[in-house]
């Protein structure tokens, strides 16, 4: 009986964490919220776009069931309504205008009738309020003791195409409400933020006679060009530590992967195949992950920077064309069909590098260009499904989706 | 406490608050060089139009064509779903191509722009724009035109000459395209 038991432990404990397992039922588990607004300041249809924000912060954390209803009370009531006195936790908020034009939020969390968590924000203007949204859901999630969603309060840079060889260059907030354009004009592409502040990035110029990369300081406003090479210049990664950054180049129309030192200037060819190598992502320190078509289409492989020897990584899927990795876990995108004269599918795939399980993360249209988040709670992606671009969020350990659409243009590229 | 965190969350409003009035500058630093462009090709485009008005007048006297004109002649190169191998009908393309590079064209640069269909914008379908751009020129330079005039770049799927959601359009957009470069 003993052995038996342990058994099961040791079983339980192998695959308790496992993020290719799907999470089916949770949804009853999960404890009600319901979000009370005394807001002073501001009209009501401010009120109510705050609220919204809020309520959509909360459901992406996904550990509430959230009660959708805005009503209106006094911050300092002991009591929560009458509406909500089922409800395991209350939210109530109270948002007012300094005398300064600021922004100020107070927020506490009710439950058994007691304060249990409370806080205050500031933002300098009232346009920016979708931080104070994601902070207060940030911190929410942190007193209930959950995992980091660090990736929350950070900031998305992505390419957008607006007409044939057209594209600006955007910054944005993870669910797309706040959106500032800071390449404007020529047709740039493949951003990719240049260190862990996100206070720079790299992008690539398509106007000039060969395809550039830029890195642009947004503090100093300063743009400095790295290096050009005929045909093709991306910047697919950056070190954690931001010194080391993986290209693909093209000297001699040959796609190749490349590494290079941000100090020293120099740049080292990584890859040698005859066919096309890109898509470059740091696993660890050592070793990349890459797509090449070696096989005769594309698929992952793996390689270490201080040999040549090259592994690879998925064996399902007859064309796998982008890729990101998290510790043991790999994402890949995948064509479903291989239709040249109908629509095609792509999904985006969860492999674990420990086991044989493959989790498909969607379901329709044309899913690519998956990013983990740095601790991999989350991946975020680009779906194209008749004719609408979103941006959107898998919380693999909730195994929810969440889309972000956006107004006009398609996603060509992000990075967060 | 929490006036620690007040004063703390002020502070990070502040500093992205203070980067976004600068990134407006970014914008200006950026627009600049695409408007000169722009402003490049109209004069471009005013040119040709004076001269094939000329042209005409004086037919008798004058062959000589313009950039535009010879670019005109060059007709873009058309490949399979995913692939960037030639078949004999563009590879006839190609000899046509080489021919006029080297007469009209021969004092003239050529710029190859690869394209794709719409079905991905990831890295792999900028390198099949370029595997394709890089096909046309291995058979220029073996119709015997010097490789170095030849220059190379990809747009991926971002640069469709047809948006429809039919198979027509996404054959029109996988193409290798000539510029010429004075």
């Amino acid at each position: 009986m003993k052995i038996i038991f342990s058994l099961l432990l040791i079983f339980g404990l192998t695959f308790a964490n496992d993020a290719t397992i799907e999470v089916i039922k949770k949804v009853d588990a999960l404890p009600s919220i319901a979000v009370e607004d005394s807001s002073i300041s501001y009209d009501d249809t401010f009120k109510l776009q705050f609220f919204k924000s809020l309520i959509a912060d909360l459901n992406v954390i996904s550990l509430f069931n959230v009660d959708r209803f805005h009503r209106v009370t006094h911050y300092n009531d002991t009591d929560v309504m009458v509406e909500n006195k089922d409800m395991n936790y209350v939210l109530r908020y109270k948002m007012f205008e300094d005398d300064n034009g600021a922004l100020n939020v107070d927020m506490k969390i009710l439950h058994d009738s007691s304060e249990v968590f409370s806080k205050s924000y500031k933002v300098s203007r009232q346009n920016i309020y979708m931080f104070v949204s994601h902070a207060m859901a940030y911190d929410i999630n942190e007193y209930m003791g959950e995992p980091s969603v660090e990736w929350m309060k950070r900031k998305v840079i992505f390419s957008r195409i607006v007409g044939p060889k057209k594209s600006e260059i955007v910054i944005s907030d993870y669910s797309l409400s706040y959106q500032h354009v800071i390449v404007k004009g020529g047709f740039n592409v493949f951003p990719k933020w240049a260190n862990n502040d996100q206070n720079a990035f790299y992008y690539t110029s398509l106007d000039d006679l060969k395809p550039t990369l830029k890195h642009v300081d947004i503090k100093t406003v300063k743009v400095t060009n790295i290096m050009s090479s005929d045909g093709m210049m991306i910047c697919s990664d950056v070190s954690r530590n931001g010194k080391t950054l993986l290209l693909t180049m093209a000297n001699n129309g040959q796609p190749d992967i490349y590494t290079y030192n941000v100090d020293t200037k120099k740049y080292k060819r990584e890859t040698v195949y005859g066919g096309i190598d890109v898509n470059a992502q740091f696993m660890d320190k050592n070793r990349i992950i890459f797509i090449s078509s070696r096989l005769g289409y594309p698929n992952v492989f793996s390689k270490r920077l201080d040999t040549k020897e090259v592994e690879q990584m998925v064996y399902y899927g007859r064309s796998n064309s982008a890729c990101s990795s998290n510790g043991e876990y790999i994402v890949y995108k995948a064509r479903e069909t291989s239709n040249a004269f109908d629509k095609n599918t792509f999904n985006l795939h969860l492999i674990s590098m420990k086991t044989d399980f493959i989790r498909r993360l969607t379901a329709t249209g044309i899913n690519e260009f998956p990013r983990f988040s740095r601790d991999g709670d989350a991946i975020l992606f680009i779906k194209n499904y008749k004719s609408q671009s979103s941006i959107g969020i898998i919380r693999l350990n909730h195994n929810k989706n969440y889309l972000f659409p956006l107004k006009y243009g398609k996603v060509q590229s992000m990075d967060w | 406490m929490k006036s620690i965190v007040l004063s703390s969350v002020v502070t990070a409003l502040l500093v992205f608050s203070g980067c976004s009035s600068k990134e407006v500058a970014v914008d200006t630093e950026s627009n600049k060089a695409p408007v000169e462009e722009v402003v490049a090709q109209e004069v471009e485009i005013v040119e040709t139009e004076t001269v094939a008005v000329e042209n005409s007048m004086v037919e008798a006297t004058s062959n000589a064509l313009s950039m535009t004109d010879i670019e005109a002649e060059l007709s873009a190169v058309y490949f399979a779903f995913d692939k960037f191998d030639l078949d004999s009908d563009m590879q006839a393309k190609i000899s046509t191509a080489a021919e006029i590079g080297k007469t009209g064209a021969s004092n003239y640069n050529v710029k190859l722009e690869g394209n794709c269909d719409e079905w991905g914008s990831d890295e792999y379908n900028f390198a099949l724009g370029l595997k394709r751009s890089n096909a046309v020129k291995q058979a220029l330079v073996a119709e015997g035109i010097d490789g170095s005039r030849i220059s190379m770049v990809s747009y991926g799927e971002s640069n469709p000459v047809c948006s429809d959601k039919t198979q027509e359009c996404w054959s029109k957009n996988r193409r290798v395209d000539f510029k010429l470069l004075p």
